[in-house]
């Protein structure tokens, strides 16, 4: 039988999304039915008594107090709930993050309690992150730089510092990096292997970190190198240490670069380093056209390919019968991704089908929407232009709700193609968000998907497209094949 | 330093209190002295007439301490020393005009489909629209809400609302989650909606069903910002929303009912379309309101 415990807390206040998050991680215990933390305001008793989770304690809480009201389906399970939100009201700080027992204040406390470490992830705001890493260097440690809003002056000062030490410095913007199996940031849970990654981009390594692991490869290190390491100011400094640092790992057998187009100057830099290797590369260049490569590398021009050249077989294309998907009605496809890369890789699969495409983060070939005429459009919803003040659509997958809606209303709209990227860091259950904005419309033109992400992830792959498939979504194996789908279905 | 001050915030200072730190979150505190509270914060809570901004992280202080107030400045315990010496008022600017009837109508089914999709699921902001999987509060306070807006359109044709019928709006008083119940800040929200559409008579029958109710009904805190909007007075971020709402800006009421906590600033947004669609289809040609 359900046993129901209250607690009441005298003048207790706390914030909004402190109870609001102890509510959820309450009521996801085992063996609790139904949780709530609510003040004792005669209206919020009545809601307690309809939700059956108000007992005798509770009814007498004053409108100043704080009540905590739990169902269980025993003592046991009750009693183990309320010690655990005992713990967290105590420490409301660690309710929306595991308990930071080993957290320091400053990087040197840090270091002085694991002196061992040889790695420093900083996330700070912008203004304060090239004095952290700076610290972090003077102590010997390599640095991921993941806050973005750095200038690139301190981005060249610190790159060119950390190279005097011998030091690498990932980003800043860097917001993926496996590094020796340990997912850092936005990053999957992929098994070791012998391809090393090197990318300026974050999707962009998960994309093709995780292709390689569904088609049964590893990744030895995934290195991030921040979206500016290309530029000519710059001049790659961190993606030619990290090509030595992989050169010289014994574990690591082919090595991928992952970018946009950078500079000539800088392509020529990076692609003679790789001529001097002794190993074999995947250059994965994303919109660069005639590229001169050297005789142990080889171009893929998106990012499956990529995956594809560096197992040396081609990745699984899934049971979908391409064939047989047609658009019903319209003809016009709308790409809305929250991956800025995966935008960019699907722009460059219309640009070789022949078609025209129009984007808000145009690819060479592809025109900005502004330009547009009413034509194809793959939309980057991590832009600044969704994003002003609202976190990232891969932590909060409404930034898509809108755009999407205004496709789904669209009759001129044939197919939409998305992608759902998991993984640390991402939100925890983005596809059953998307699933619930298609449920709530009538209107279904054909929806095309592609899951970046392994059945190990925080959000298991398997469950996520479920997910999608239960709301009528094609997922496909890869975002490429999504893109690629979307054009065989408007008769592309 | 205090850099900010709100009208009632100032208000409180001048009374030369000794106040208690009555709780204390990441950015900000609350202090207490009688039944009003203030604000102390930093500049990225918003300006509010509760409010005091101030160059401030509320960091080694805790709930209980003492702190002295004055119209210099405010000592909490040994830890803090903030002064007014550069301190300027804070006040919302004035509400813009207003769309047609039609319009708004236009504009509240526009926020409703947003909030239906983007509120929380906490709260009031999807009340209007939830079906499957309703919370117990959204299943008590559907009702609510619609003898609310039952009782708003009473006021607004009749000009004349008996106390017995308040029960419409002390209903929704202290009824949800959240630091101010989500009651509380639905009806912030459709007080602010009753100014900015400069429905004076409406307003002040809200206001006076308000104030007339209980303290007993909500706690300290939110009554005290409950009671500041029924005098007319409310925080920046809600002035924007309300701003933006009644000039037809969609997006940008959005991004402002963001600012605001967890669910509270979608429970006022849910406050200010009850009341919007009550006042425009009663501005609409044809209804039965006097003129």
């Amino acid at each position: 039988m359900s046993v129901i415990v209250n607690e009441v807390r005298r003048s207790t206040y706390l914030d909004s999304i402190v109870l609001m998050r102890i509510s959820r991680q309450l009521a996801e215990l085992p063996g609790v039915e139904e949780a709530g933390l609510v003040i004792g305001t005669p209206a919020n008793k009545e809601i307690l008594r309809e939700a059956h989770i108000l007992g005798p304690d509770g009814a007498k809480a004053e409108p100043g107090d704080l009540i905590v009201a739990l169902r269980a389906k025993d003592s046991a399970a009750a009693e183990a709930a309320l010690a655990e939100a005992k713990r967290l009201l105590e420490h409301p700080e660690i309710s929306g993050a595991p308990a930071l027992e080993n957290a320091s204040r400053t990087m040197r406390a840090a270091f002085q309690r694991m002196p061992d470490a040889n790695l420093a992830l900083i996330s700070v705001p912008g203004h304060f992150a090239a004095a952290e890493a700076r610290k972090a260097l003077a102590f010997g440690l390599n640095v991921m730089i993941f806050s973005d809003n750095v200038p690139i002056e301190e981005e060249m000062a610190l790159k060119r510092e950390a190279r005097e030490r011998g030091l690498l410095v990932m980003g800043p913007d860097c917001g993926t990096a496996i590094i020796g199996g340990v997912p850092l940031a936005f990053a999957n849970v992929v098994p070791r292997g012998d391809i090393g990654l090197i990318g300026a981009s974050g999707t962009g390594i998960q994309e093709v970190s995780c292709l390689v692991a569904r088609a049964g490869g590893g990744i030895s290190h995934a290195i991030g190198t921040g979206g500016r390491d290309l530029r000519a100011e710059v001049g790659a400094i961190a993606t030619l240490m990290a090509i030595d640092a992989l050169e010289a790992d014994a574990a690591t057998r082919h090595i991928v670069l992952i970018s946009k187009p950078p500079a000539e100057a800088v392509a020529r830099l990076v692609l003679d380093r790789v001529a001097r290797s002794r190993k074999p590369f995947t250059i994965c260049f994303l919109g660069a056209r005639d590229l001169a490569l050297p005789a142990n590398a080889r171009c893929a021009a998106t990012l499956k390919a990529a995956a594809e050249l560096a197992m040396g077989r081609a990745a699984e294309n899934g049971p979908t019968q391409l064939s047989l998907l047609r658009a019903d009605g319209g003809k016009l496809v709308r790409g809305l991704f929250a991956g800025g890369t995966l935008c960019a890789e699907a722009q460059i699969v219309f640009r070789q089908a022949g078609l025209a495409v129009a984007s808000n983060v145009p690819v060479p070939g592809a025109a900005a929407i502004a330009d547009a005429n009413r034509g194809h459009l793959m939309i980057d919803l991590g832009a600044d232009e969704f994003t002003r003040g609202r976190p990232h659509p891969m932590i909060e997958p409404s930034v898509r709700d809108r755009p999407l809606i205004d496709a789904l209303a669209d009759p001129a709209v044939g197919v939409i193609l998305i992608d759902v990227v998991l993984g640390y860091g991402g939100h925890r259950d983005p596809a059953g968000h998307v699933a619930n904005v298609i449920n709530s419309h009538d209107r279904r033109p054909l929806i095309l998907a592609s899951v970046t992400g392994t059945d190990r992830d925080p959000q298991p792959r398997d469950a996520q497209v479920q997910r999608l498939t239960e709301a009528g979504v094609i997922v496909a194996e890869s975002n490429a094949d999504a893109a690629d789908m979307a054009i065989r279905a408007i008769g592309g | 330093m205090i850099v900010r001050s709100g009208v009632l915030a100032r208000e409180f200072c001048r009374q030369n209190a000794h106040a208690e730190v009555a709780a204390v979150f990441e950015r900000s505190l609350y202090l207490r002295y009688a039944d009003m509270f203030v604000c102390l914060g930093a500049p990225a809570i918003g300006n509010g007439p509760l409010t005091l901004i101030a160059d401030f992280r509320p960091a080694r202080l805790h709930r209980g301490q003492g702190a002295s107030i004055s119209a210099r400045g405010i000592m909490i315990g040994d830890a803090a020393r903030l002064s007014f010496d550069r301190c300027e008022p804070w006040q919302p600017p004035r509400w813009p005009l207003a769309l047609s009837p039609r319009e708004l109508i236009d504009v509240g089914q526009a926020i409703a489909a947003r909030s239906a999709i983007e509120a929380p699921a906490e709260g009031l902001g999807r009340v209007h629209a939830q079906g499957r999987g309703e919370t117990p509060l959204g299943r008590i306070a559907r009702g609510r809400i619609a003898r609310f807006a039952s009782w708003l359109r009473g006021a607004l044709e009749t000009d004349r609302v008996s106390l017995a019928e308040s029960n419409a709006v002390q209903d929704l008083i202290g009824l949800g989650p959240g630091l101010t119940p989500s009651g509380d800040d639905f009806l912030a929200g459709a007080l602010a909606l009753l100014d900015a559409l400069a429905e004076i008579k409406a307003h002040a029958a809200l206001a006076g069903a308000i104030n007339a109710s209980p303290r007993r009904l909500t706690s300290p805190l939110s009554g005290c910002l409950l009671r500041a909007a029924a005098a007319g007075h409310i925080g920046e971020h809600l002035h924007r929303a309300i701003a933006a709402v009644i000039s037809g800006d969609v997006d940008t009421a959005v991004a402002a009912i963001r600012n605001i906590g967890h669910s509270s600033g979608w429970d006022m947004l849910a406050g200010a379309t009850t009341a919007l669609s009550v006042v425009a289809t009663a501005r609409s040609p044809g209804s039965r309101r006097r003129p």
